[in-house]
């Protein structure tokens, strides 16, 4: 099993970096072959992927997110499960390239650095965990693809303003869908982090000694879910539309990022387990 | 290779020309029997409004097209203004190579257009129900048919708009997702406008809105498309609801001012507005364009659509000759094998395989020394069954024409399936 855990940490990037060039290759140059080969590479990688997370949940007994680099591939991996739902969903493919760039940076940091924790605390053992965790990357999966859409959505914008028709135009999907996918996906992202900030609210201070609201990574993500709130809000309300829409939705992203990273990274705090 | 083509088209005769020589489907259906019955043993004739062209398979030598285009001329009384020097005449291979240029779109004036695949289709259709097509015709157009599907899957070359009115209809599409929920109005009746209007009109547009300075003519407009007239002088209290505007009026001073948008915008809560104005000078201050979520483009920027769609479009010609290429080359291996000595050849190769593959199969229920003679025994049996449909083969070919042989010829290889592409 440690051999096939050692395997998929080696080939995900290839795999990631395979079907992106795939999807790029369609996206850009329009070319039949590749645009036939998208489908069956993403669903590998996605299976692949989703196999190595729950392979590696098992043989470690505790859901992969004692380190940094596990939760990269953690969300990597919810990323490329969520894109591939739309994706099949939809059935528009156009947008693949650009989304599944950042499964693959976030896999090739992971598959570089990761390594096993020995000591796991027991609270990592807990069942009710799996499901503060697993609704908190889901939500950060769907807001990380709300942003990229948000991304194409300002590309394309800028593109029809300033009278510049080239493939983004010509390949893109109208600027509508991406905005309706950009707020599904904030919706839904919306959703599962108020899902997780009340389960963890409820049941962390009870399951941890070391619980304190004061914890960096809890005012972090209550801020990310207040943007959001605000945004919502003031599309609903206020009639909010397009572009500043979008760029609230990358802000949004990015304050989840620095969540992620940066604060794990360099502040304590009970949700720090290595 | 007995297959010609004499025609006029957009490189070779001016529109008053060919205008003079277009002949409808029912027109069509009259003229084929007549050419059939006095030059031809096969007969396609294809019109549409760029090109008037003849594809045929000849009974006698004609050394130029004259007889058959003095024909046309008298049938649509246009000998005096017709000349020899509008036609032009391909022959052979040259001739295949043209009608695969034509049907894949990269000989039209529009370069890509998709409409001559249907005219040709109908055309076809016309020499089928009249009994003029035949073996050689049916082939090439259908081989023709094949390399415009070809163009059209292989290469992006009917991509993108080439229009202006068009490239006006597709921006709209690259904002809005469904048309059908959209309002938009058009002001001024130029023929630019109109069209955009019309191709907006075709992507099933919710309502169309029409101003004119003179309400009659706008009346008239929206007899012709549908829709609902307003007042000139009341577009601004529409413009909160109207998510389309098309302008194109003759006036010295902007009709809509950017604080006019910018009002408007604030009254339709900043839902996105597609402007396009198509007015010279100008009709909407082009500063307009930097409130959020107005989409203004002006003549220039439609233009500069249609020349970057026309370039992508010139790069696929390449691509396009290279199908080209190999269906001729197609083509050219299936005429040849339409010769007596290869058929009689891959035939005598059919048969000896099917009693080779026979005979291993059941040459070990038979002892060892009676094989030699099973061997011998199937050779003959073979040999006789072809001898009678080979004398006749050869022999046919110095008692029929050579249309005729051909067509024989054609039935046997259909029969005995020695081709192996066919083309439905």
């Amino acid at each position: 099993m440690h051999f096939l855990i050692g395997f998929c940490e080696l080939v995900l990037p290839f795999l990631y970096f395979a079907t992106i060039w795939v999807y790029g290759k369609a996206f850009f140059s329009g070319s039949k072959g590749a645009e036939s080969a998208k489908a069956p590479l993403l669903l590998t990688t996605a299976s692949l992927h989703a196999g190595y997370v729950i392979i590696r949940t098992i043989v470690f007994s505790h859901p992969p997110i004692t380190s940094v680099f596990e939760i990269l591939s953690l969300i990597a991996c919810t990323i490329v499960l969520v894109y591939t739902y739309i994706e099949l969903r939809t059935g528009n493919t156009a947008t693949g390239y650009f989304i599944l760039m950042l499964p693959f940076f976030f896999q090739l940091v992971s598959s570089i650095f990761i390594k096993e924790v020995r000591e796991i605390p027991p609270i990592l053992r807990s069942s009710l965990l799996g499901f503060h965790v697993s609704s908190a990357f889901l939500g950060y999966a769907a807001i990380t693809i709300s942003a990229v859409y948000g991304f194409l959505y300002l590309m394309l914008y800028h593109d029809i303003k300033s009278s510049q028709f080239g493939v983004i135009y010509k390949r893109l999907p109208n600027l509508e869908i991406l905005e309706r996918m950009s707020f599904t996906a904030t919706v839904f992202g919306f959703v599962l982090l108020t899902i997780a900030i009340v389960v963890g609210l409820i049941w962390l201070p009870r399951a941890l000694e070391n619980f304190s609201y004061a914890d960096p990574k809890l005012f972090g993500t209550i801020a990310i879910w207040l943007i959001y709130a605000i945004g919502l809000m003031a599309k609903k309300v206020i009639g909010w539309q397009g572009k500043r829409i979008m760029v609230l939705s990358m802000f949004g992203f990015a304050l989840a990022m620095f969540s992620i990273t940066i604060i794990n990274m360099f502040f304590g705090g009970f949700h720090k387990f290595y | 290779m007995n297959i010609h083509c004499l025609g006029i088209n957009h490189r070779t005769a001016p529109i008053e020309i060919r205008e003079k020589l277009w002949f409808s489907i029912s027109e069509i259906q009259t003229m084929l029997p007549t050419l059939r019955d006095k030059y031809f043993h096969e007969v396609v004739l294809v019109s549409t409004c760029n090109r008037t062209e003849v594809y045929y398979v000849q009974r006698h030598e004609l050394t130029n097209g004259k007889p058959v285009w003095r024909l046309l001329a008298k049938h649509k009384q246009s000998e005096e203004t017709v000349g020899e020097h509008h036609f032009c005449l391909t022959s052979g291979i040259e001739t295949a190579q043209h009608l695969f240029a034509v049907a894949s779109g990269i000989d039209s004036m529009v370069l890509g257009d998709v409409q001559i695949l249907s005219q040709m289709k109908e055309a076809f259709s016309a020499a089928q129900d009249s009994h003029t097509t035949g073996i050689l015709m049916n082939r090439l157009f259908n081989t023709a048919f094949h390399v415009a599907k070809r163009a059209r899957t292989e290469t992006e070359i009917g991509e993108g708009a080439v229009s202006i009115s068009y490239a006006a209809a597709e921006l709209a599409s690259k904002i809005f997702e469904d048309l059908s929920k959209r309002t938009a109005l058009l002001i001024g009746a130029g023929e630019t406008g109109k069209l955009t209007a019309k191709h907006l009109a075709s992507r099933n547009l919710g309502t169309m809105l029409m101003a004119n300075r003179t309400r009659q003519r706008a009346e008239e407009l929206v007899a012709h498309l549908g829709g609902r007239v307003i007042d000139f002088d009341k577009i601004l209290a529409e413009l909160p609801h109207v998510d389309i505007i098309i302008s194109s009026v003759e006036a010295n001073a902007h009709i809509l001012s950017a604080h006019d948008i910018r009002q408007v915008m604030k009254l339709r809560g900043n839902k996105p507005l597609f402007i396009i104005d198509i007015g010279v000078p100008r009709n909407v201050d082009p500063s307009a364009n930097i409130i959020d979520n107005v989409f203004l483009h002006d003549i220039d920027a439609l233009n500069h659509i249609v020349d970057h769609n026309l370039t992508s479009r010139r790069a696929q010609v390449p691509k396009i000759e290279k199908i080209i290429s190999e269906e001729l080359q197609h083509f050219q291996l299936w005429y040849d094998s339409l010769e007596v000595t290869p058929t009689i050849q891959q035939l005598r190769d059919q048969f000896e395989a099917i009693r080779q593959a026979e005979v291993e199969k059941h040459l070990h229920h038979f002892a060892t020394d009676k094989r030699e003679e099973i061997e011998m025994l199937t050779k003959r049996i073979v040999n006789k069954i072809l001898h009678a449909p080979m004398v006749n083969l050869k022999n046919g070919t110095t008692e029929h024409t050579d249309e005729e042989s051909r067509t024989r010829i054609s039935v046997i290889r259909h029969i005995f399936g020695l081709d192996k592409r066919t083309h439905q």
